[in-house]
């Protein structure tokens, strides 16, 4: 078994793609890559939860991250796929998989590499992004994906549905 | 706290729980040597764990109690109100003091040192010799494991020879219980005959034991060659407790030689002839206190136990994934096998479910105990009576149940039986009744808690809610309308709020306790003659009976105890149905087309399928695309991100592996009914 900790002190970003931009997660939030499978909707849930899958046995949540960044939708091709992630939702880690358009590489970065989000003139709400990386003349954009997944963003409006 | 102390206090927890017990049946019979006993065995047991694993307090403080308990245990000590108001508070303390830190909180320690006192003080008195019981003989042949052995140890003469002192065997065979010896001498010659190195006498004895015949042949084990021995079994029950009976053995067998075995036969048939005429009410009674003792069972971590039904709810899936490949491709050989796997796979989650069962008795001690408490606070007679507490329920279901009954309980006590005083003037029995019921019904278990007190006065409810706002003032409702009034948050109807009932919550948070663990409340009410709350509730909570529905190539599962019927019915029907009301059998139903509820885009068929599913004590259509069929859905949480989802309890894996929701229909109709 890999050390927790080994696997948290590492500098690795898995990156992928969702439209023309890239963003990375530390390699310690990704438990799995799978390929897409029929996701089943749960009516009247949040706009960016797709629906659920069986993972081994358990159902698994899976988002759309494109909903969040109010990205354009796209069709699902055979490079999409749903990464499953570790997200720390209140004070318990729960699984939660994403779709995202495709997946790239395992980057390995320095910490001085990071650039530092830009605040001004962003198209993506900058709370979520903890850092810049520039690869291969492209920029990556590195996800908090804590952040991101914070229980709040999705019940509010689940409760807005409810109380219409 | 180590890993041995953990287990102690676990230990400990459980003790002390049989000690209240104990103690709540002996308030009822006082005169029970049995029960006694068991406080007694329990008390021991305590202290002997809290000296070994470093539990002081809880020694020391238990080793005074088993000194009570074992002068009460020899008649030297009356049990008494006092007596036992003394020991509850002493049962509170010492759970307490499982938390070894406990003497530092400086409430606790001087409760404790209080109590100490109060122990002293009973354990002073005691010397006085006035608190001396009667001896009730009728008592002492009851129960336990005793049998009554009658032994006839004959030693070789020269038993002797290689050490052995036929003294010490005798000596280590009273051991194991009461005992009545007669040495037989008449072999032994005359002195100046007698040779010091020689063994003259042979032994008769009756022996009352817990032991095996075999385990007292043990004791002769390396003498079995140098003498003669014979053990007849006389009885299944301690002959020797009843000081006529031991005169009469000796009366009889005293001056014979030898003991004719057909003759004590004989003498012991006629006593217990004698015996069971006198017994047979009190053993009856007292069979529910020590069958529990008997069951053995063992202790098993409960995560181990949530992770087996893990396990087998992954198997049932697997197993339905199999069943589902073979019917696919025809594999005639794997035919067979599929099938046997399917029956063991059911046998398996069946016994898995059972495991995870525990019967609601668990609770029960506590009840009786809060009403013993409560009816002394308030001064009212109250007798708690409970009918099925063997019926078993899902633990976490358990868990979820007693909050609520304790509130409800409390809620009976406070407001619901009367002062004797006042129940004397109303013409009822000066006792006021609690009565608990629990069975099964069908995949149900049902749980009433009725009480013959003064009942829910419904033009109070109705004033109330009208000075809420929740109703209007010339609103016509039902009494069963106005019941349901209470269960509206924040409804209390005490005119003055007492520490028992009002604590800001009231039927509304026991209605959504129960509503958590899918279960439904009941109210009835009579005036003056009392009310009776009855609670639904699943037999599991992860394995549902279901229904298997198709909208859209989406599959849902309705739980199948709720669906009533299902009708094919056009769709045209719908589109033109004034009111979202379709008239079936020539009556009205009242229907959502779950296809435009959930916003699902595609054509609707042109048959749609109309199930109608109970709703309170209404029948409400839900419109889906086609109905599969029944199906056992192995029930599993559809996640944190879906936490406010409530419509939805659940999804469920199906044979190819994709998902199907569990439906909650109730939320689904309520929800929805809101809305328009």
């Amino acid at each position: 078994m890999i050390d927790e900790e080994i696997v948290q002190s590492l500098n690795s970003y898995l990156s992928f793609q969702l439209g023309d931009e890239f963003f990375a997660v530390h390699v310690s939030k990704v438990l799995n890559i799978l390929e897409l499978i029929p996701i089943t909707k749960v009516p009247k849930s949040h706009d960016s939860i797709v629906g659920v899958i069986n993972l081994r046995g358990s159902v698994l949540a899976v988002v759309d991250i494109r909903v969040k960044f109010k990205l354009a939708h796209s069709e699902y091709t055979k490079d999409t796929c749903i990464l499953v992630l570790q997200v720390l939702i209140g004070d318990e880690y729960v699984d939660v998989g994403a779709i995202v358009d495709s997946v790239h590489s395992v980057l390995e970065v320095d910490e001085n590499q990071i650039l530092p989000p830009l605040s001004v003139g962003v198209k993506y709400k900058s709370e979520f992004i903890t850092g810049i990386v520039k690869n291969n003349e492209r920029f990556v954009m590195i996800l908090d994906i804590d952040k991101f997944y914070n229980l709040e963003n999705f019940t509010s409006q689940v409760e807005e549905i409810a109380a219409d | 706290m180590d890993n041995f102390q953990k287990k102690f206090v676990e230990e400990a927890t459980d003790l002390i729980n049989n000690l209240e017990e104990a103690l709540l049946t002996l308030e009822k019979k006082p005169g029970d040597k049995d029960l006694i006993a068991a406080v007694f065995r329990i008390m021991h047991s305590l202290k002997g764990g809290g000296g070994m694993f470093g539990f002081d307090a809880i020694s020391n403080f238990t080793h005074n109690l088993e000194t009570i308990y074992d002068e009460v245990r020899n008649d030297r000590l009356k049990i008494t109100e006092d007596l036992l108001s003394i020991t509850f508070s002493a049962v509170d303390h010492l759970r307490n003091l499982l938390n070894p830190e406990a003497l530092n909180d400086k409430i606790i320690k001087k409760n404790h040192d209080t109590l100490l006192a109060k122990v002293a003080q009973v354990l002073k008195r005691m010397s006085n010799p006035e608190s001396k019981i009667q001896q009730d003989s009728s008592d002492n042949l009851v129960g336990s494991n005793e049998k009554t052995y009658f032994l006839q140890f004959t030693p070789n003469e020269s038993i002797m020879d290689n050490g052995t002192n036929p003294l010490f065997l005798i000596e280590e065979l009273c051991g194991f219980g009461t005992s009545l010896i007669f040495p037989r001498l008449h072999k032994v010659p005359l002195i100046s005959k007698l040779d010091t190195n020689k063994c003259y006498t042979s032994w008769e004895i009756f022996l009352a034991t817990e032991k095996s015949a075999g385990q007292l042949k043990e004791v002769f084990i390396f003498v079995e060659d140098d003498s003669q021995l014979e053990i007849i079994k006389l009885a299944d029950f301690n002959l020797l407790t009843d000081k006529d009976t031991i005169e009469e053995i000796e009366k009889q067998f005293e001056s014979k030689d030898n003991i004719d075995i057909n003759e004590l036969n004989e003498f012991v048939n006629e006593l217990d002839i004698k015996r069971k005429n006198l017994k047979v009410t009190v053993k009856e009674k007292l069979n529910s206190f020590t069958k529990e003792n008997i069951i053995s069972s063992i202790r098993v971590d409960s995560d181990k136990i949530d992770q087996l039904m893990n396990l087998v709810s992954e198997l049932v899936t697997t197993q339905a994934s199999l069943s589902l490949y073979v019917e696919e491709k025809q594999v005639y050989e794997l035919n067979q096998l599929s099938e046997n796997i399917e029956n063991i796979t059911r046998q398996l989650r069946d016994t898995a479910f059972s495991i995870s069962l525990i019967p609601i008795e668990t609770m029960l001690t506590r009840f009786h105990r809060l009403i013993r408490d409560l009816s002394v606070e308030f001064n009212k007679n109250i007798e708690f009576i409970t009918e099925g507490a063997e019926t078993e329920l899902d633990k976490t279901l358990v868990q979820g149940l007693t909050d609520p009954l304790m509130h409800i309980i409390r809620n009976s006590v406070d407001h619901g039986i009367e002062p004797e005083k006042e129940r004397i003037e109303k013409g009822k029995t000066p006792q006021g009744m609690i009565y608990l019921k629990a069975y099964y019904s069908g995949a149900h278990v049902v749980i009433k808690i009725q009480d013959d007190g003064k009942g829910i006065d419904l033009d109070v409810v109705k004033k109330k809610a009208i000075e809420k706002n929740y109703i209007t003032a010339d609103a016509q409702l039902t009494d069963k309308e106005i019941l349901d009034l209470i269960f509206i948050p924040g409804f209390s109807t005490a005119e003055n709020i007492t520490d028992v009932s009002g604590r800001g919550v009231g039927m509304d948070v026991v209605k959504k306790k129960i509503d958590e663990i899918r279960g439904t409340v009941d109210l009835e009410s009579k005036r003056n003659i009392g009310t009776t709350i009855t609670i639904k509730l699943p037999l599991t909570l992860s394995i549902i009976d279901g229904l298997l529905v198709e909208i859209n190539d989406t599959k849902y599962v309705m739980p199948l105890n709720l669906v009533d019927k299902i009708y094919a019915v056009q769709h045209e029907k719908f589109v033109k149905a004034y009111n979202n009301l379709v008239i079936i059998d020539g009556e009205q139903i009242p229907f959502y087309n779950l296809r435009n509820e959930f916003s699902v885009v595609g054509q609707p068929l042109e048959m749609e399928q109309l199930v109608t599913v109970k709703y309170e004590d209404k029948r409400v259509g839900l419109v889906v695309d086609n109905v599969i069929g029944e199906y056992q859905a192995v029930l599993k949480p559809l996640g944190k991100l879906y936490i406010n989802h409530d419509i939805i309890s659940g999804a469920t894996i199906l044979g190819d592996g994709t998902i199907a929701l569990v439906l909650d229909t109730n939320k689904i109709i309520h929800e929805f009914s809101f809305k328009n």
